[in-house]
């Protein structure tokens, strides 16, 4: 199967009632051995926030290393409005969607997360995508939501995205759920949030029937910037959500405190037996695992701590930002960044509850020694990690947020971020960052950028999710 | 009809006409001069100018600015519409402003 072309597979998968074909493939094995080299990147790339008059766009990025354009931004797809900072996308169907015969990923869907305008484009051929539909905000403010951040395709033909405020960019915040057929707005995903106010990433393992939810903050507050005085005010979250993913009913929350401040990206194992599995708390700088005890309560304790480090320009010791976390396909390795010191890391966590540090990369931030790549100075440090299906390779962006990227790294604002990579070799445990390999959004056509997320065609380590 | 003077950083000086009812931002927008905005409801500060001398209103709550934002004078041009003649510092800086690095 040709990692450019719309995923489709005929192939008898490993639970019931499997006669049909549907997009993705039958296990995460399938996936990481018979997918080819991710040979496109799709890359948010945003102007929100600059004195560049233009659109958010997905810069199309060639990876096929026998290209004469290798490691080049070869196309933009520019939206039609200005302002929507662009952040994280997902797919129309995944692997998720195994039951529904004829089904193509062959859609993306883009959020806006100031604007909150969602984009579908027409992704059938990923180096000439066209914007197919765009759902305007005062469609989605309707149903009393703002902010859309995380999109995932779920079973039943439907795709659920988690909205981090109410129609005033206040709380409480929300998942609405589109139809995949014509991407109409079905209304609220959740039948009853609970205790749950805040949002921002979310997991689901439908073969346990869970879905586990993040916080970030009111959008009025992360908004416009990072202010301590909310952090003490109890304005960013501290917590995860823990839902019954049929009944669509919140269960559980678990409150880590200071240990979890401001908990983000989430990921459980890419295997579906799994009831377990880790956040990133991006302000504490610890991740921590979260598991289903067998009565059915879910449990959670600190794995791994990022210690902050004084800094002789600094009035207050730096924490790492713990601000993305990225589980291989095959779930022997977690990678994570922090954002504020300038690493991305490398663990074996094939004993979950003891993840075990291998390697690292410094490239950028505040304490890396290396601040150049191929003469360009390092803007921002490693931030949004995509690993490569084959877990060979691991590619990144700097930037994490306009007016968050304006506080710590702000010649972001003026110059763009870039995308970098790193060789891994899992069956030694390390990675060697390539030097040969720089996209510098700074010379992104019509003005710098700020990259953003990033997926292959075909899907990716943060994409799928088997029934 | 009020002329708003907007101010960058760079020394760029441009003078807009702002009709009755129009925000700052539909102005400019209009006359394609590239000063950001986000949200366009007052959530996000992405617009935030600073008001140096006039009457410029908010017509929704702006909720992106706290207290001691708007003592400083800034402003969220996407809700806001001049009551006279204005001159507003603009640019992407600005928002700097709002909340600098808390540990630095």
């Amino acid at each position: 199967m040709s990692t450019d072309e719309p995923s489709s597979t005929a192939e008898k998968h490993g639970h019931e009632h499997h006669e049909v074909e549907g997009p993705g493939y039958p296990t995460p094995a399938a996936m990481r051995t018979e997918s080819e080299r991710e040979k496109t990147a799709f890359v948010i790339a945003l102007r929100v926030g600059m004195d560049v008059d233009g659109s958010d766009f997905i810069g199309v990025v060639d990876l096929d290393p026998e290209s004469d354009t290798y490691s080049e931004l070869v196309d933009t797809v520019e939206m039609p409005n200005k302002g929507d900072e662009l952040h994280h996308f997902g797919w129309n169907s995944c692997s998720s969607s195994c039951h529904t015969e004829g089904l193509m990923r062959d859609h993306l869907i883009v959020p806006g997360q100031r604007s909150s305008r969602i984009h579908i484009l027409d992704a059938e051929d990923p180096r000439n995508m066209e914007i197919e539909k765009v759902i305007e905000p005062e469609e989605i403010f309707e149903y009393d939501l703002s902010a859309p951040h995380t999109v995932h395709c779920v079973p039943g033909g439907k795709v659920v995205i988690s909205m981090l405020g109410d129609a005033n960019g206040e709380l409480p915040g929300g998942f609405l759920q589109l139809d995949q057929s014509d991407f109409s707005i079905d209304g609220h995903w959740e039948a009853d949030r609970g205790d749950m106010e805040m949002n921002y990433d979310y997991w689901y393992q439908p073969r346990h029937n869970v879905m586990i939810s993040t916080e970030w903050a009111a959008p009025k507050t992360y908004y416009p910037g990072f202010d301590l005085d909310d952090v003490e005010e109890g304005k960013y979250g501290d917590s995860i959500h823990i839902w019954d993913w049929e009944n669509k009913e919140h269960q559980q929350t678990l409150n880590f405190g200071e240990e979890g401040q401001i908990p983000l990206e989430i990921r459980m194992p890419h295997d579906p037996e799994e009831t377990q599995g880790y956040v990133g708390a991006a302000l504490s700088s610890n991740i921590l695992r979260f598991w289903e005890e067998s009565d059915g309560v879910w449990e959670w304790e600190k794995v791994i701590d990022v210690e902050s480090r004084e800094h002789p320009d600094w009035d207050m010791p730096v924490p790492g930002l713990v601000t993305d976390i990225v589980l291989s396909l095959d779930d022997q390795y977690l990678f994570f960044s922090n954002w504020l010191h300038g690493d991305m890391r490398m663990y074996d966590v094939s004993d979950f509850g003891n993840p075990r540090l291998v390697d690292r990369i410094w490239a950028g931030g505040n304490f890396a020694d290396r601040q150049e790549i191929q003469g360009t100075e390092i803007r921002g440090a490693p931030q949004m990690l995509q690993l490569s299906r084959d877990g060979k390779r691991i590619y990144w962006t700097t930037s994490l947020f306009s007016s968050w990227d304006n506080q710590f790294y702000p010649e972001i604002g003026e110059k763009g971020s870039l995308m970098m990579k790193a060789d891994v070799y899992p069956d030694e445990g390390r990675m060697e960052l390539d030097e040969d390999f720089l996209v510098d959004f700074g010379d992104a056509p019509g003005g710098p950028a700020r990259a953003h997320e990033i997926r292959w065609p075909g899907g990716d380590c943060t994409s799928d999710v088997w029934q | 009809m009020h002329q708003v003077t907007l101010e960058w950083r760079d020394g760029r000086e441009v003078t807009v006409e702002v009709a009755e009812g129009e925000t700052v931002i539909d102005a400019t927008e209009r006359e394609g001069l590239g000063v950001p905005y986000g949200c366009l409801y007052g959530a996000c500060a992405t617009c935030t100018g600073r008001l140096l001398d006039g009457d410029l209103v908010h017509v929704e709550r702006a909720n992106g600015l706290k207290p001691r934002h708007r003592r400083a004078g800034y402003v969220l041009l996407c809700i806001a519409e001049p009551h006279s003649d204005c001159r507003i510092e603009v640019g992407a800086e600005v928002q700097a402003d709002l909340v600098p690095n808390p540990w630095k």
